[in-house]
């Protein structure tokens, strides 16, 4: 494990979750920020901010990444979402393309 | 992946990937990585009974499973473990400062 193979998403709140690269990119959004040459200044200190993203719905987000990692290779789980998130979670995931 | 599980102090969470047969030591020098300090200066526990978490024993022998919450304290000065502090976004917002103002 290498520090440079993982990443900081940083909430509104100003809360941080390390993750994994690989983790981040099922996001096409996050995708194209890490992997697009030079023009997003944060991803280069390996830091993304969500100023519209709150901490829960980032953590849940994150969480929804790793299962997601685990469902393609075959471990089939329920993701577990609570309803009261439903809606914010999901304007996230359409802001991300997850 | 087999699993992972997220290792929390103040406002920060770490997913770290593991599988059950690892023994903490390996998760804290995973963690050694990330944060720039030595295994011996970190203490894990476990969120879901309070137990610290052993080196010698693996995540399944302590029943740490696949999304578990673990904290993690460092070493201080006095060479003396900090207690547990874990910033939840809902006290943060009541002692909010301006920090993170979109």
């Amino acid at each position: 494990m290498r520090k440079e193979d993982t990443v900081k998403l940083i909430s509104a709140e100003g809360f941080e979750f390390v993750i994994d690269k690989e983790a981040a990119m099922v996001s096409q959004t996050i995708r194209n920020m890490l992997t697009s040459p030079g023009s997003f200044a944060e991803t280069q200190h390996g830091e993304v901010r969500f100023p519209e993203i709150s901490t829960t719905i980032l953590e849940k987000i994150c969480q929804y990444f790793y299962w997601s990692l685990q469902y393609a290779k075959g471990k089939e789980t329920e993701f577990h979402i609570e309803p009261e998130l439903t809606l914010e979670l999901m304007m996230a995931a359409n802001y991300l393309h997850t | 992946m087999a699993m992972y599980i997220r290792v929390k102090r103040n406002k920060t969470t770490y997913f770290i990937q593991c599988d059950p047969t690892e023994k903490i030591l390996d998760i804290k020098q995973k963690l050694q990585v990330l944060i720039d300090k030595p295994v011996n200066d970190q203490q894990l526990i476990s969120l879901s009974n309070g137990e610290v978490l052993e080196d010698s024993k693996t995540l399944a022998e302590q029943k740490v499973e696949n999304d578990a919450k673990v904290a993690l304290t460092l070493r201080k000065d006095d060479n003396e473990f900090e207690d547990i502090n874990i910033v939840k976004p809902d006290d943060f917002y009541q002692t909010r400062d301006g920090i993170g103002e979109p």
